[in-house]
């Protein structure tokens, strides 16, 4: 077996041991979602025009609470320390990684996304256009969520560090985001923003592994 | 270029009607300056003492 | 030869010693500096026709403004030396920069926001350089915290700098997508007095206030390094020496 298909294989299976961690996410994100008619108002005129951006917010709050022990395992275990003598670079195995948690743990919550626009009475062309930005936006917040939970690894009490220490850095993709859904609901064109979304991703998901594995250098060899 | 912009001391104080707005920013600004220097002045300090104590325990200990 | 300047730099006690003799010069050239542009740009400069005597915020506001944004740069170049020649007077740089840097962001803030009262009637609003600049007070905070969190100052130092780099990288795509996302809701035509109009005897006393809040910088950075370094060396000899001509 490759390294890339233990790696992948252990991903699964520690998603199967821990059925909670894929479900909790999903389930914080309709409790916050319930709590905004509870909160604002029952108006389904008010709440079809602030819902994809609730959602969005609640999302994004779910994918960081999600990613906070991303690597911890990993290092109590000594899998990380392993890592480091495999002949692949370690960015592309933090890159592997970090593909399986968009796979497990973020794609879910994009998947049930149309099903809380429904609820929230958003317009079908918008809840289309939240569901495309998810899926185009994503990719990068996990990166950035990766790196927060890489830098505090070595920290006494992380946790919610790693959120407070990301969270500045998706002001470009939540600012872009809440543009393409601006865009949809009065009916103009929102494929260049997504594009440059897209780009933003693609770019993130290049460099970002890169820090990452700085970082988990740093926390785990103290001596380079 | 260099002529004084009001009457009198008490209209400077005053400086209408924005007074109570452009004084306490200079002198929060100012203070805040000051504070950190202080702040230096004293870290610096209590580096120094600790590495003397440090010492002088040593001292004692070996004697 | 040539590399010795650079090497120079590695050794603690040479930069303690150095950097106390700037200290000095800096402390005192910002002083008056300040001192001068302050009471010039409050007392001589002439009156707003707009804004009345509340623009004189301006000969804070600014300089801390600009300061703010200028640390996380020097921060980065800190960074930089750190991950890549491993110097150590590089992460102290850093983390005094950190502290102060965060203390100056604050400061604009708060300015900005009493400024704002009297000019937009209201102490805060969502408008990009406002935005922007809260954004980078999180960052700053964010590296206080990071290096609070980590008990070896080494493996700290590093993790700090991957994240000021990071950060670094995203501060001018924040930046123009913050300015983008302000000109899509189209606020209130608001703006500071940034009239190219400024005539001299209201920009110099600015100018020279600038100057001395770089230099007055330079003066609180060196002086936190100085005092970290002695915590930090406290075992090395040559503190010890320090200590005992004292």
């Amino acid at each position: 077996m490759s390294i890339e298909k233990r790696i992948i294989a252990r991903e699964l299976w520690l998603a199967a041991a821990r059925p909670g961690d894929i479900v909790k996410p999903i389930w914080f994100l309709l409790l916050v979602i319930s709590m905004v008619p509870l909160a604002l108002t029952p108006d389904s005129e008010l709440l079809a025009e602030i819902g994809s951006a609730m959602i969005w917010i609640a999302t994004l709050l779910a994918l960081l609470l999600n990613s906070e022990h991303f690597f911890q395992s990993d290092f109590s275990d000594g899998v990380l320390e392993q890592w480091l003598f495999f002949d692949r670079p370690l960015a592309w195995l933090v890159g592997l990684k970090l593909t399986a948690h968009w796979l497990l743990h973020v794609l879910p919550l994009i998947l049930i996304s149309p099903v809380i626009a429904l609820t929230l009475s958003v317009p079908g062309d918008v809840s289309i256009a939240l569901f495309i930005t998810m899926l185009v936006a994503t990719p990068a917040l996990t990166c950035f969520s990766g790196l927060g939970a890489a830098l505090t690894l070595g920290s006494s009490r992380s946790g919610i560090l790693g959120v407070l220490v990301m969270m500045p850095l998706f002001v470009p993709v939540v600012v872009l985001a809440s543009g393409v859904l601006i865009r949809a609901m009065d009916g103009s064109e929102t494929l260049p923003l997504l594009a440059l979304l897209g780009a933003f991703s693609v770019a993130s998901a290049v460099l970002v592994p890169i820090a990452v594995s700085l970082a988990i250098r740093v926390n785990i060899g103290g001596s380079n | 270029m260099f002529e004084f912009q009001f009457e009198s001391l008490t209209a400077f104080l005053e400086m209408a009607p924005h007074g109570s707005y452009v004084w306490p920013v200079y002198i929060l600004g100012l203070g805040v300056l000051g504070g950190l220097t202080w702040v230096n002045v004293a870290q610096h300090r209590r580096g120094l003492r600790s590495v003397k104590r440090h010492i002088e325990r040593g001292e004692i200990h070996e004697s | 030869m040539r590399w010795r300047w650079f090497h120079q730099w590695g050794s603690p006690r040479w930069f303690y010693e150095r950097a106390g003799r700037w200290q000095l010069v800096f402390g005192w050239v910002s002083l008056g500096l300040i001192a001068v542009g302050t009471i010039w740009g409050l007392g001589f400069a002439p009156v707003d026709y707009q804004q009345g005597n509340s623009y004189r915020i301006i000969y804070l506001h600014v300089p801390v403004a600009f300061l703010a944004q200028a640390m996380y740069a020097a921060m980065a170049v800190s960074a930089l030396v750190l991950l890549v020649w491993k110097m150590k007077i590089a992460d102290i740089a850093m983390q005094s920069i950190a502290v102060i840097g965060f203390t100056f962001t604050a400061l604009a803030l708060g300015s900005g926001a009493v400024w704002g009262k009297p000019t937009w009637g209201t102490y805060w609003v969502w408008d990009a350089r406002l935005t922007s600049m809260l954004i980078l007070a999180f960052l700053y905070l964010a590296l206080i915290g990071l290096r609070a969190s980590i008990r070896d100052p080494d493996q700290a130092g590093k993790v700090c700098g991957i994240l000021v780099l990071v950060g670094v990288v995203n501060l001018p795509i924040i930046k123009y997508s913050v300015e983008w996302w302000n000109t899509l809701h189209q606020p209130a035509s608001l703006k500071l007095t940034e009239k190219p109009t400024m005539p001299a005897s209201m920009w110099i006393p600015l100018l020279v206030n600038i100057l001395g809040y770089y230099i007055v910088a330079a003066y609180l950075v060196l002086g936190s390094m100085r005092a970290i370094l002695v915590e930090r060396e406290r075992r090395s000899s040559w503190v010890k020496e320090l200590v005992d001509r004292v």
